[in-house]
């Protein structure tokens, strides 16, 4: 029985039972009539929306945008971050006149900078950009920080044996070894990145992407394209991690176990 | 004409010089613990031959592994002499290899990676270094493990692997710093008899501390012991057996039983029981 279970097709049937039992209550919902009907779009119109944004090209652009803003953000935001991280464990004095600030800043969750940053640099896309890349920057910095600052001192010796130049150390022990938790913070730099998209998206509603039509959705109380859009938003969401763990244990495959 | 009695090693390179003559005079060592300052290591005399295999035996806290961090010179803290090859010893060098108890491989890169690096800041030829990398996996018998990763060996493998990468330089000195503690008894007795064999190969001068006396009778040509708290010389034994040694010569038993009475008869000290902060290095 759980051999049977185990194999690809049979987890993949598993997996859709949720899903099916959901949308079956779903529909039920969408046909009882009055206030449920509207709250729940049966799901023939959805599938109507769904043809629709596909037929006059505006799904894909939204897919695109809001993909592009998310990836940008955490090229970016990650790429600093990490850049930054790195250098604070290694050089002290950085992390001492850095650290206490940039904790400060942290306490404040990212959406509540908005005001402000619209404030400085408009409420256009590169706004939505920079709120996108400073939710990346921040799992990353912490992130490395941590796994370059904790490199057990017994691999360090071994480049001293060996006479290693500070950049065979930075090469050969400090990156790699902290290259479990620096891949960890862009984990989750990818997922904070992809919530600040639509999140940015939803409040300022510039340019183009999901979070966009969302919320042009919502004024035009079209239910239907909310729901392609929501629905749009997580396979891709989904999509793209499932990348990345691949990504990550390939990175990763000196580990006993690759997480 | 100088004719080289010792057998061919891997090396062309070898020097004509006398290799690896260690020598350790009136060494002290303290550690500051709370504002106190601890002896660890009163007044520590030792010479070690070019090619002498020399193992340290004493109680934990005796000092033993901090003595090997001092002579590869991962700690200069201390007052005294070290001279190999009559230069003081101040920070590490390729002159001077050294086995840990763990591995110390880094997970990260395959065996091959492991032991190459070692050779990373030598003068030896890019082109001949997967060559000698390659001899001395296949020395410590690994060949065909050559892309593994250290999760995927055993531990004596890792053991061993370990001391590929420290003999791969060709150090004039070789320390083993209780390189078989983490190893079950019946791998501990194959790599014991590979060192043997390895060390006679190779030749050069061996400081191994160890908590077993058997094994250090076993392949020392001396056996130091030293009593703790502060860490001292208690006595040197010499084996006066030639190598390859036979496991059950008379002499190593009764050598073991006299070693043995002698470190536990030493009154227990509660401030053994102290564990010295660096001591392990970890």
């Amino acid at each position: 029985m759980t051999a049977l279970l185990s194999r690809p097709a049979a987890r993949i049937l598993i997996g859709l039972i949720a899903p099916a039992l959901f949308l079956s209550w779903w529909q039920w919902q969408a046909s009882a009539g009055g206030a449920h009907a509207f709250a729940f779009a049966p799901l023939q119109s959805i599938g109507a929306a769904f043809v629709q944004l596909i037929e006059d090209g505006s799904l894909v652009t939204d897919m695109v945008a809001t993909l592009s803003r998310s990836l940008a953000g955490l090229a970016i935001g990650g790429t600093l971050g990490i850049a930054l991280g790195v250098a604070m464990a290694i050089w002290h004095p950085l992390d001492r006149v850095l650290g206490p600030l940039l904790n400060a800043i942290r306490q404040v969750p990212l959406i509540g900078w908005l005001p402000l940053l619209g404030l400085w640099f408009g409420t256009g896309q590169g706004t939505e950009l920079i709120v996108v890349s400073l939710s990346a920057f921040f799992p990353a910095l912490l992130n490395s920080y941590e796994g370059v600052a904790h490199v057990e001192r017994r691999y360090l010796d071994i480049g001293l044996l060996y006479g290693f130049t500070a950049a065979q150390r930075f090469r050969l022990i400090l990156l790699p070894a902290a290259m479990p938790l620096i891949l960890t913070g862009l984990t989750q730099a990818l997922a904070f990145a992809w919530i600040a998209s639509i999140a940015t998206e939803i409040l300022l509603s510039a340019g183009s992407g999901l979070g966009v039509t969302m919320q042009l959705a919502q004024t035009q109380q079209r239910l239907d394209i909310i729901l392609v859009a929501i629905i749009a938003t997580a396979m891709l969401g989904f999509t793209i991690n499932h990348l990345f763990q691949r990504l990550r244990r390939h990175l990763l495959r000196w580990q006993p176990s690759a997480l | 004409m100088y004719v080289d009695p010792r057998p061919p090693s891997i090396s062309s390179a070898s020097e004509a010089t006398a290799r690896g003559a260690l020598t350790v005079n009136d060494l002290h060592k303290s550690f500051a613990i709370g504002g106190d300052s601890r002896l660890v290591l009163d007044n520590i005399n030792l010479t070690v031959k070019p090619g002498e295999f020399v193992s340290i035996v004493g109680a934990s806290g005796c000092g033993k592994s901090t003595l090997l961090r001092l002579i590869v010179g991962l700690d200069a803290e201390y007052s005294g002499e070290i001279r190999l090859d009559g230069e003081r010893v101040a920070t590490t060098s390729l002159d001077r290899g050294i086995v840990f108890q763990d591995h110390r491989l880094f997970p990260w890169m395959t065996l091959q990676q492991n032991v190459e690096l070692a050779l990373l800041n030598t003068d030896t030829p890019k082109a001949r270094r997967a060559q000698i990398v390659a001899d001395h996996i296949a020395l410590v018998g690994l060949q065909g493990f050559e892309q593994a990763y250290p999760h995927q060996l055993s531990g004596g493998m890792a053991q061993r692997a370990a001391i590929a990468r420290a003999l791969v330089t060709e150090p004039k000195l070789l320390l083993l710093d209780e390189p078989l503690g983490a190893l079950d008894a019946l791998t501990r007795v194959r790599v014991q008899n590979e060192l043997q064999r390895i060390w006679m190969a190779q030749r050069s001068t061996v400081l191994m501390v160890t908590h077993d006396v058997e094994e250090a009778l076993y392949l020392g040509d001396r056996v130091v012991v030293m009593a703790p708290d502060p860490g001292r010389i208690r006595r040197i034994v010499e084996i006066d057996l030639p190598h390859p040694r036979d496991r059950r010569a008379p002499l190593l038993h009764k050598l073991k039983d006299e070693i043995l009475a002698e470190l536990t008869a030493a009154p227990a000290d509660p401030a053994n029981l102290v564990r010295l902060p660096g001591r392990e290095g970890r």
